[in-house]
């Protein structure tokens, strides 16, 4: 047996999770390729206008899903991946909302997710699940523990400062042996170690945090490259280099907590990384249509402003240019140098590079 | 401490009630109006929705009214309104408001926090069961506005006199305002039903319409939307002008019954069913009321509906779900569906345009059943 599975949205942080799963049960994955032009285009001529780059790049591999030879297509619903919050209203309308987009003989497999209520209905919805591919408590039971292994072993590489591609290398070849055969060849590996090395012997250079949905930061083709790019000017850190330990502290200091978990995980890591001496300057990458951001962002936009630390926000969409980007973020970059240079007080921070600014 | 809180619909009404019993201090904002989103769009993210742009506005204009206090409730998720509070009152604070934000929610899900806000608001002088009977007031009172509304959707199509309507609509308001007792309720709601009656013999007599022959349509959505009349550029009475029968999927002593006396009671117009007709085409919840909507829309398609009006604010979350699902209900039952998307620069005129070809297409195919077809591609543009 062969699932398809879509390269977007809660791919970005759950992929380890199922491809433990399935490896174990010896069920093959199929991930949709990178995102690219057709996938692109396709995704933004079928989805609803309004709903959100995401969602629109989703529609997107599910059609570039069908061409491909797989015995049906995966669409978890992620209800919640940890007590006390859900993930966005969108992610739970999966896969009902996105079903006009597939043809109805296409078999789509889906599992609810939910671990508000603990580990038993999480269980409960993976057996029935089993069933309906054949698989028995036991089995399905021994995935599991697998599944959450995996999940951890990724997060631990990404807190260790691997980056999200070379991480997930590894559980793509595992779990789609398809990929075994490629191993080695594939060349366009975004970060090499020497650019690393580079970036290290270059002390001057800015160190920036770049916060955001990963969905929208390692999608390369949808963000430009943008990591790519700063990287060659900046020391860039992530959301997922900060231990959930200090997300946890910083998100406590709320007054009230917020119930969406990647939510949470952006403004924990964004907090901390506003207080943080060591970085120069916070990159908020948002997207057209994301409901989550204009809260999350306007949080940290806030306490930016509070801290006196420069805060930049990116948001793309479907008419983004990479010439524009590339011109916001290098003058961006330069007034971190320049800020650095002189040691000024004066505000870099001003309405137009919060929430008016734009890359479009 | 004076208090003030968020217009939505007639909800003013009700919450006024409340306070007033309580004996609490408060300023009612003006209605929403231009100026209030002016406001509210200056202070709020440029992509938050609809709904807290005007509530900073309401708050705004109650603090020049004097109000120190903001009034809402809350919720924890998974859609925006759970954390309105929070953000609120950091808006606030930075725009130089020093508002106290009272959030009426269990803080962490604590029971007792619960009842520690609704004692700070309340003050030391009112005891549990005072404020318990002053609930239970407003909740009927609440219950009979609901009702108020309702038989004026129901009215409104099959007289001529439109203006004679709105008159006679801000008369049972008012009055069902100043009703301070549970006699005093179901008298406004007699002498509206006598009035009504008496109306239809005297004055419209012969020109009154076939109530057989209107069309029916059925309105769902955000429920701030479908209940604020400036957001839905009065829909529902225009609608009803245009001598359709609308009826509304969710009000808010519905609401309330639901999501704050926990399903206990059922409000004037129960939202459970919704839950189990929405189920086939979108199986969990996802917050907001995106599962009312598709029910509701699968309740008025089986009842016969003509057509469906979706109202959402852009960028809501839940409803854009419901969104992409309502078209396979159009499929599945042959029901035409508009759905109507506002935003701070919707303008009442482009509404109203959209909303006369509707009830254009929806007159059409019924006299010509056979082309339904077409009426379907087209009503979902
Ligand atoms: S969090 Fe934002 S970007 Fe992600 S699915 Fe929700 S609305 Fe879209
Ligand atoms: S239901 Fe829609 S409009 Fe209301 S808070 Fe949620 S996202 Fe905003």
């Amino acid at each position: 047996m062969r699932l398809g599975l879509p390269r977007a949205l809660t791919y970005y942080d759950y992929y380890p999770f199922w491809a433990g799963f399935f490896y174990k049960l010896g069920i093959q994955l199929h991930t949709s390729p990178q995102t690219n032009r057709t996938i692109m285009e396709d995704g933004l001529k079928k989805a609803p206008d309004e709903t959100c780059l995401p969602v629109k790049i989703l529609v997107g591999h599910l059609l570039a899903l069908q061409d491909q030879d797989v015995d049906g297509i995966f669409l978890p619903r992620l209800v919640s991946m940890e007590k006390n919050t859900y993930l966005c209203p969108k992610i739970l309308g999966l896969p009902e909302s996105v079903l006009y987009a597939i043809p109805r003989e296409v078999k789509v497999y889906t599992v609810d997710i939910n671990w508000r209520k603990g580990k038993g209905l999480v269980l409960k919805n993976l057996y029935q699940f089993g069933e309906e591919i054949q698989r028995t408590k036991r089995q399905i039971r021994e995935a599991f523990v697998e599944a959450q292994r995996w999940q951890k072993a990724y997060q631990r590489m990404r807190n260790g400062g691997w980056s999200f591609e070379e991480s997930m290398e590894c559980f793509e070849v595992l779990a789609e042996p398809v990929k075994l055969e490629k191993l080695g060849f594939i060349g366009n590996l975004p970060f090499t170690e020497d650019m690393d090395l580079q970036i290290k012997e270059k002390k001057s250079n800015p160190k920036i945090a770049l916060v955001g949905h990963s969905y929208l930061a390692y999608e390369n083709y949808a963000n430009l490259n943008l990591l790519q790019h700063l990287k060659k000017k900046a020391e860039v850190k992530v959301v997922e280099n900060v231990p959930s330990g200090f997300i946890e502290e910083k998100h406590g200091e709320l007054p009230k907590k917020m119930f969406w978990s990647h939510a949470k995980k952006i403004y924990g890591a964004g907090a901390k990384y506003v207080e943080s001496q060591e970085i120069d300057g916070l990159i908020y990458l948002s997207c057209f249509g994301c409901g989550t951001d204009s809260m999350t962002n306007d949080m940290l936009a806030r306490k930016a402003r509070e801290q006196q630390k420069p805060y930049l926000v990116l948001t793309l969409d479907e008419h983004t240019g990479e010439a524009g980007l590339i011109t916001r973020i290098e003058a961006f970059l330069d007034m971190l140098e320049r800020r650095k240079a002189h040691e000024s007080y004066i505000s870099p921070y001003g309405k137009r590079l919060d929430r008016y600014s734009n890359i479009t | 401490m004076k208090v003030t809180f968020p217009h939505m619909g007639n909800a003013w009404i009700v919450i006024q009630t409340l306070l007033e019993c309580l004996n609490v201090d408060y300023v009612t904002p003006p209605p929403n109006s231009k100026e209030t989103l002016n406001i509210g769009t200056q202070l709020a993210p440029e992509s938050a929705c609809l709904p807290l742009k005007l509530n900073l506005g309401n708050f705004v204009q109650g603090a020049a009214l004097g109000a120190d206090t903001a009034l809402i409730t809350g919720g924890v998720g998974p859609c925006r309104f759970g954390y309105y509070g929070e953000l609120e009152k950091q808006i606030l604070q930075e725009a130089g408001y020093d508002f106290d934000v009272i959030t009426l929610e269990p803080p962490d899900g604590s029971i007792l926090g619960l009842l520690q806000r609704i004692r700070k608001l309340a003050g030391p002088k009112n005891n549990w069961r005072k404020i318990t009977q002053a609930l239970l007031f407003a909740y009927r009172k609440s219950v009979a506005l609901d009702r108020i509304e309702n038989t004026f959707h129901g009215y409104r199509p099959l007289v001529p006199d439109s203006n004679r309507v709105d008159q006679l609509y801000d008369e049972a308001r008012m009055n069902l305002l100043q009703a301070m007792s549970e006699q005093g309720i179901t008298e406004v709601l007699n002498w509206l039903s006598d009035k009504i009656q008496e109306e239809k013999v005297c004055s419209y007599g012969e020109n009154y319409r076939d109530k057989k022959n209107t069309l029916r349509v059925g309105v769902v959505g955000e429920i701030y939307t479908v209940l604020e009349p400036y957001v839905s550029m009065e829909i529902e009475k225009e609608l009803g002008n245009l001598g359709v029968l609308v009826d509304r999927s969710i009000y808010l002593s519905g609401w309330v019954g639901q999501h704050v006396f926990r399903g206990l009671a059922q409000g004037y117009k129960p939202i459970k069913p919704y839950y189990s007709l929405a189920k086939p085409y979108l199986n969990h919840f996802v917050g907001g009321h995106a599962m009312e909507t598709v029910g509701a829309a699968v309740k008025y398609a089986q009842e016969g509906y003509d057509g469906l009006v979706q109202l959402l604010p852009l960028g809501c979350m839940p409803e854009i779900v419901a969104a992409s699902i309502l078209p396979k209900v159009q499929e599945d039952y042959g029901i035409p569906i508009m759905t109507l998307t506002v935003d701070e620069h919707t303008g009442k005129a482009g509404v109203l345009t959209r909303v006369e070809a509707f009830v254009d297409l929806l007159e059409r195919s019924r006299i010509y059943k056979d082309h339904k077809e077409g009426v379907l591609e087209l009503a979902g543009r």
